[in-house]
């Protein structure tokens, strides 16, 4: 497989020169010919759903956006990659830059924006410095500016560093800080589709999912559905780490099993250990056991075992893992990033990790584990956000998987 | 129409609005935190969370739009579960401090918790730790109760638009700060005090002083500080004000405050109060009985008026006093006395300005609804910064621009600066040559159209004999007038707001001349910016030397007569004379009695030592107020009146509006038209005033346009010009054209000149003895820009000395980079170093009011903050 990730083995992957010479900004030549709406269209019929976390189908928000008579239109990409475990949309931004701008260019030009803002989180400072130059080669080369290929379209990309807030991810708390406003997530609706970045129509985009447009539009939906499976087409990026001898990023078809991308790409467990537990997509999805290998990675299958696709960040835990502690980790970060804007993720997800620390202190005491499930379970679907609500399906997850090591009674510290 | 079905009944809405207003329009009650109704949906607290069908998840009541069909039910066994562990979450940080907090026992988490929420806590871990901070000398801030409900900051940023305050990091460790650090150094509106459901902000004035149960009782009342009335609930305790609070839905300010409203209430307290009467006995004020007092004061008018004629007696009326004080007064001058001679500060600038756009525009025409800024399409202001002395009004500019309305302002306006689409910060005194370029370049977007032949003939004539003495030099550029002209022609039915500075110059009927064509031709609504509380009534009271009540001429026979018939006395025909008349007359000697209602003219009015000398001269010097003051040292009897909370009466606000002014504590004064009445009738006259109701009646009955007014209709909130009664129809045609030669002058780039500055904190008379007033501001300053620091090269809270060639002083310094050229703004707060005080003025020829443009100022550096600490 690969498409996503194609150029970065040409040498200079970063230069256009490099990334013009293995094919690059052909598809923006193409798409400038076609009709913007029937890129729309094309993207719609191919079932691409954004690759972010959320698996929206992207050709959706298209039309939507593309049928708002309001003007202008704002295109952004979503670049704040900042969930723990998951590091897939690091190798286009720092490796592939170009592929990036090329699927913006033909996204903006298929919904009628002119002006676009790559997000990018504040911890990637050299993707910062690569996509800048990127830009301005592009311009200089006319894939950028007033008169983009010659053929009268117009767009302006613009990079803006976070801050260091994962709340920024999300989509409205995004645009939220690119208005110079505190990062924390609007009412929704409005939509974002309709009244996203200075009140203007807005389509906000994964990373991958742009990625995903040169080759789409290059090979039509038809060839681009044959990779992947009929509800989860094309390619996907899967960053995996932890207990695995290959960690690292890995780009193959929606749909491949968990036990084929530990054991086969990522040559299984380390030191030859058994393998305790995965997370399938980012600390945000809920925890599933070592009897689950056989489940496809995809939007629809994951569910089917208790979790879900997410950004496709695997976390791979062997035997020796201490779950409780994993589990006081991700609290924690949830706690640390959850913006305050609500009630039950401000103060609930808080709650939850100080029984979580007193647990692995040594200090747990027997209806602990009880209240965890209690106060997930009162966080669970009254948040504002999908933050608060993640990180109580990530504490049920734990709880309800390995219940007898979570009360501190069978398990790995042993 | 959408049908929803709210726990089984249900309702039918005409427009998509919001769960939680749906269910409380039809009385079903919904328990929320963050919601506010002054403020934008926020759906943060999540305790209007409720239960719809066929929606998986629980829904924020306050953010969820109501669809057709919508089946809601809001206290299913979830939705109970829901609310109780939400309850639960906001304890999990909260100090439950409730015994030792002032909000106990009207706080919204503390009400609900008690209402819903659990009945033991389950929390154990260690709570977030945020002492209470008393960096501030107004608010204290208790951040370990906040909620986060994020209504202070959506209050702040998004009404006030003051952007003060904001939440500071993140997650349970974020919490509301000042962006200026531990002192909010905002504009102490105290709104987001107002909206703040709990105990984390709040007013430190009276902070442990009472619990809210031991308040014994609640007026609702009208603010004494400015013209646009806001009302307020003013909360008594132990016959004293404790704190006045706002409803959403009470008076026109719906909710808001401003810095003086809210806090300056307690100048009426302060220890300047008068209590008793005094009289001048051996060169000093002795305590007198009322009976001597008043006896002296009623024989001393007698014994002027016979030995020089009713003429050499004349009365100051005040707008920070009531209609019912300010009838009696003229009531005194005309029919006791015999005299004209009754006039205001309200005659500097809001009398004569009103009286001008009445000429061209018919009366009433700058008595216009404050709503109807935010309902323009345009707003422009000149003369004043209205978010600085009218602060309500200006959130009205502020309230405008955030709606996307052009906003234009002419002058330098901190208050404004960023709701502004268009700033003009002309030259000092260029105003005139400002105007004519708009004009001119407007008219050639919009020729006349014939609409009024009678004005358009003015305005040729006009526009004619300016283009030979308006230059075009107001130091701004074309490009910026081109701008102010595309915004301005944007504009079909504009909200024009005028204030003082346009009308308190030598050329201040030019000015207002060419406003009246920007107002023509921009099919304009003009407001007037009116400083104290009471401009209007002074108006309408005929506290004017030459107008009678119901704002008719006191020249005109029939008008007269009507007065006359019902005093049974005798009105003189001729009109009386201004104040700065009387002032002059005092001076060469031929004014020899003055009565001086609620007005400190050693304050309010300029040159300072001329005024004195003007008043050590007069026989005989009453002065009637409630608060001691520079004035009332030099008087012969000092009268207590009732201060503003200790007496019933009404104010008329800018828009025409009456308003009921309540009794709230009992006062040991008089009533001020009370005192005026006992003194009627020692002079001999019978006046059978028992109480405000015949004031009222009297005025009813006699003003042609206040017909049948009573104070519950005012307490309705509807009693608006003209009243029930008719407004006067028929306009003097003989209008005659301002002289344009006025303008023309020396060029005034490289002078300094003195302005009175805007002063947000204070109002001067009554706001300097309000100890939480001047906590804010302690002191005068001298406000001066960077071309002018560019010589003096100080630094703000150096020290300079100032002198015009009146006075000479020494006073702080503030830079602001915002203000333009060499102008030194002072603030007339301090009788001693007031603005006023410095300032030489000329008569101005059309108004008869003082003119001040043009006072040159010496300033220099005198010593810097360092060497004083120094020191
Ligand atoms: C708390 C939170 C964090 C998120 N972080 C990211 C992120 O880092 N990157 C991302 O692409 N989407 C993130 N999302 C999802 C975005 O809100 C949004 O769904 C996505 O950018 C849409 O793009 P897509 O449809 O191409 O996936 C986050 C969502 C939430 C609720
Ligand atoms: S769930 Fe609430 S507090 Fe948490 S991140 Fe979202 S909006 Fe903020
Ligand atoms: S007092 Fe007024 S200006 Fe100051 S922080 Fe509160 S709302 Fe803002
Ligand atoms: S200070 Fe008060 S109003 Fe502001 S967020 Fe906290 S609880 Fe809400
Ligand atoms: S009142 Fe609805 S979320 Fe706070």
């Amino acid at each position: 497989m690969n498409i996503l990730l194609k150029h970065i083995e040409y040498p200079e992957s970063t230069e256009l020169k490099g990334y013009c010479e293995s094919g690059g900004y052909k598809a923006l030549s193409k798409a400038l010919d076609m009709k913007p709406s029937d890129i729309v269209d094309e993207v719609r019929r191919s079932g691409l759903r954004g690759r972010g976390g959320a698996g929206f189908p992207a050709g959706m928000k298209w039309t939507i956006a593309s049928m708002d008579p309001k003007k202008p239109k704002y295109l952004i990409c979503n670049a704040d990659e900042g969930e723990p475990g998951t590091f897939k949309d690091k190798p286009i931004l720092e490796k592939n830059p170009h592929l990036l701008i090329e699927g913006m260019a033909i996204s903006a030009y298929a919904i009628g924006a002119e002006y676009g803002y790559i997000y990018l989180r504040g911890e990637y400072p050299e993707a910062k410095e690569i996509l800048e130059k990127a830009i301005i080669d592009s311009y200089a080369a006319g894939y950028l500016g007033d008169n983009i290929l010659g053929k009268g379209f117009k767009f302006h990309l613009f990079v803006y560093f976070g801050a260091g807030a994962y709340i920024c991810g999300e989509e409205t708390a995004m645009i939220e800080s690119l208005q110079g406003k505190r990062g924390q997530p609007r009412i929704k609706p409005p939509f974002p589709v309709n009244e996203g970045f200075l009140a203007k129509p807005t389509v906000i985009n994964n990373v991958e999912t742009f990625a995903n447009i040169p080759y789409l539009v290059e090979v039509g939906a038809y060839a681009y559905m044959k990779i992947g499976t009929p509800e989860s087409p094309g390619p996907k990026l899967f960053s995996v780490s932890g207990s695995v001898n290959k960690p690292g990023v890995y780009e193959l078809p929606m749909g491949t099993t968990l036990r084929e991308i530990i054991y086969e790409h990522c040559g299984g467990i380390k030191d030859g250990k058994k393998l305790k537990a995965v997370i399938p997509g980012g600390v945000s999805t809920p925890i599933m056991t070592a009897d689950t290998l056989d489940c496809p990675m995809d939007f629809v299958n994951l569910p089917k075992y208790g979790s879900m696709l997410g950004s496709g960040g695997l976390i791979v835990f062997d035997e020796t893992a201490d779950l409780r502690k994993v589990c006081l980790r991700i609290t924690e970060f949830f706690e640390h990033e959850s913006c305050g804007k609500c009630t039950p993720c401000r103060e609930g997800v808080g709650w939850l990790s100080s029984i979580l620390k007193r647990m692995c202190s040594g200090e747990g005491k027997p209806e602990d584990v009880e209240l965890l499930l209690e106060i997930s379970k009162n966080i669970l679907g009254k948040c504002f956000c999908a933050l608060g609500d993640g990180a109580a399906i990530v504490v049920q997850g734990f709880v309800n998987n390995f219940r007898p090591e979570m009360e501190g009674r069978a398990g790995a510290q042993a | 129409m959408i049908t929803i079905t709210i726990n089984g009944k249900k309702i039918k809405l005409n427009k998509p609005v919001t769960i939680l207003e749906a269910a409380r329009k039809s009385g079903i009650h919904i328990p929320t935190l963050c919601d506010h109704p002054m403020l934008e949906p926020f759906g943060g607290c999540r305790l209007c969370l409720v239960e719809i069908e066929k929606m998986p998840k629980l829904q924020a009541s306050c953010t969820q739009q109501v669809t057709d069909g919508m089946v809601v039910w809001t206290e299913t066994e979830k939705v109970v579960e829901a609310r109780r562990a939400m309850l639960e979450f906001l304890l999990v940080n909260h100090p439950l401090d409730c015994p030792y907090c002032d909000k106990a026992g009207e706080c919204d988490l503390q009400d609900n918790t008690m209402k819903y929420g659990p009945a033991i806590g389950r929390f154990k871990e260690g709570k977030r730790k945020h002492p209470e901070c008393y960096d501030d000398p107004i608010i204290v801030t208790n951040m370990e109760r906040c909620i986060l409900c994020s209504r202070c900051i959506r209050m702040c940023s998004d009404v006030q638009g003051a952007d003060a305050i904001t939440i500071t990091n993140r997650g349970n460790k974020s919490y509301v700060e000042p962006f200026s650090g531990g002192r909010f150094d905002c504009e102490y509106c105290g709104n987001c005090i107002t909206v703040c459901p709990v105990g984390s902000l709040m007013s430190r004035l009276h902070k442990h002083t009472y619990r809210p149960w031991y308040i014994e009782k609640e007026v609702e009342t009208i603010c004494s500080f400015c013209g646009v009335g806001c009302s307020f609930v003013a909360q008594i305790r132990g016959d004293s004000i404790v704190r006045v609070e706002t409803r959403p839905d009470l008076g026109l300010n719906k909710g808001l405050l401003c810095v003086k409203g809210r806090f300056g209430f307690d100048y009426t307290v302060s220890s300047a109060r008068l209590k008793s009467p005094l009289i001048e006995r051996n060169g000093g004020l002795k305590q007198t009985t009322w009976a001597e007092a008043l006896s002296h004061a009623a024989g001393k008018l007698k014994e002027v008026k016979e030995k020089y004629g009713p003429a050499a007696i004349g009365a100051i009326a005040s707008g920070l006093c009531t209609n019912e004080d300010n009838y009696a007064l003229q009531r005194l001058m005309r029919s006791v006395i015999g005299a004209n001679n009754i006039d205001s500060t309200t005659g500097f600038f809001y009398g004569p300005a009103q009286r001008f756009f009445e000429d061209i525009f018919g009366q009433g025409a700058t008595l216009n609804p404050m709503q109807g800024i935010t309902n323009s399409d345009g707003v422009f202001v000149i003369g004043a910064d209205p978010s600085a002395v009218t602060p309500v009004l200006g959130l009205q500019v502020r309230a405008a621009s955030r709606k996307g309305i052009p906003v234009v302002t002419v002058g330098h306006m901190s208050g404004l600066k960023r709701f502004a689409t268009c700033s003009l910060n002309p030259d000092a005194f260029s105003e005139p040559a400002l105007l004519n370029m708009l004009i001119s370049g407007l008219m050639k977007k919009r020729p006349v159209c014939g609409e009024n032949i009678f004005f358009e003939d003015i305005i040729k004539k006009f526009m004619l004999s300016t283009s030979d003495n308006i230059s075009d030099a107001c130091g701004l550029g074309k490009s910026d007038i081109d701008k102010a002209v595309d915004e301005l022609n944007l504009m079909t039915n504009p909200a024009i707001l005028i204030g003082r500075q346009v009308v308190q110059r030598s050329d201040a009927s030019v000015l207002l001349l060419q406003l009246s064509v920007l107002i023509y031709l921009l099919n304009g609504r003009i407001y007037l910016i009116s400083e104290l509380p009471n401009d209007q009534g002074l108006v309408d009271m005929g506290c004017q030397p030459d107008t009678l009540p119901g704002g008719r001429p006191v020249f005109s026979d029939s008008m007269r007569k009507r007065y006359e018939d019902s005093y049974g006395a005798e009105i003189p025909s001729a009109q009386g004379m201004r104040l700065m008349e009387m002032i002059q007359a005092a001076h060469e000697g031929k004014l020899k009695a003055l009565y001086v209602m609620g007005e400190n003219l050693l304050l309010n009015l300029p040159d300072t030592g001329y005024v004195k000398e003007a008043l050590l001269k007069l026989e005989l010097l009453v002065v009637q107020d409630t608060l001691m003051n520079e004035t009332a040292e030099l008087a012969h009897v000092v009268l207590p009146a009732c201060s503003w909370p200790e007496a019933e009466g009404s104010y008329t606000n800018f828009e025409g509006r009456m308003q009921h002014v309540k009794k709230a504590v009992h006062g040991e004064a008089m009533e001020g038209w009370k005192i005026i009445s006992e003194i009627a009738k020692i002079i001999g006259v019978d006046w059978d005033f028992l109480t405000v109701v015949d004031i009222l009646a009297e005025l009813t009955k006699v003003s042609p346009v206040h017909k049948g007014i009573t104070y519950s209709e005012m307490d309705s909130g509807n009693c608006l010009w003209p009243y029930n009664g008719e407004p006067l129809r028929d306009i003097a045609k003989d209008f005659v054209l301002p002289d344009t030669k006025l303008i023309k002058r020396e060029k005034c780039s490289g002078r300094s000149y003195l302005s009175a500055d805007q002063q947000l904190f204070h109002s001067g008379t009554i706001g300097r003895n309000s100890s939480a007033l001047n906590l804010l501001m302690p002191a005068s300053y001298a406000r001066i820009g960077s071309a002018l620091n560019e010589k003096l090269s100080v630094k703000t809270g150096d020290t300079a000395s100032i002198s015009s060639g009146v006075k000479s002083a020494e006073l702080d310094v503030i830079i602001d980079p915002d203000i333009k050229g060499m102008m030194v703004f002072v603030p007339n707060t301090a009788a001693d170093k007031g603005a006023l005080s410095f300032m030489k003025w000329s008569m101005n020829k059309d108004f008869k009011n003082p003119a001040l443009d043009g006072n040159e100022i010496e300033i220099s550096k005198l010593r810097s903050k360092a060497e004083e600490v120094a020191a």
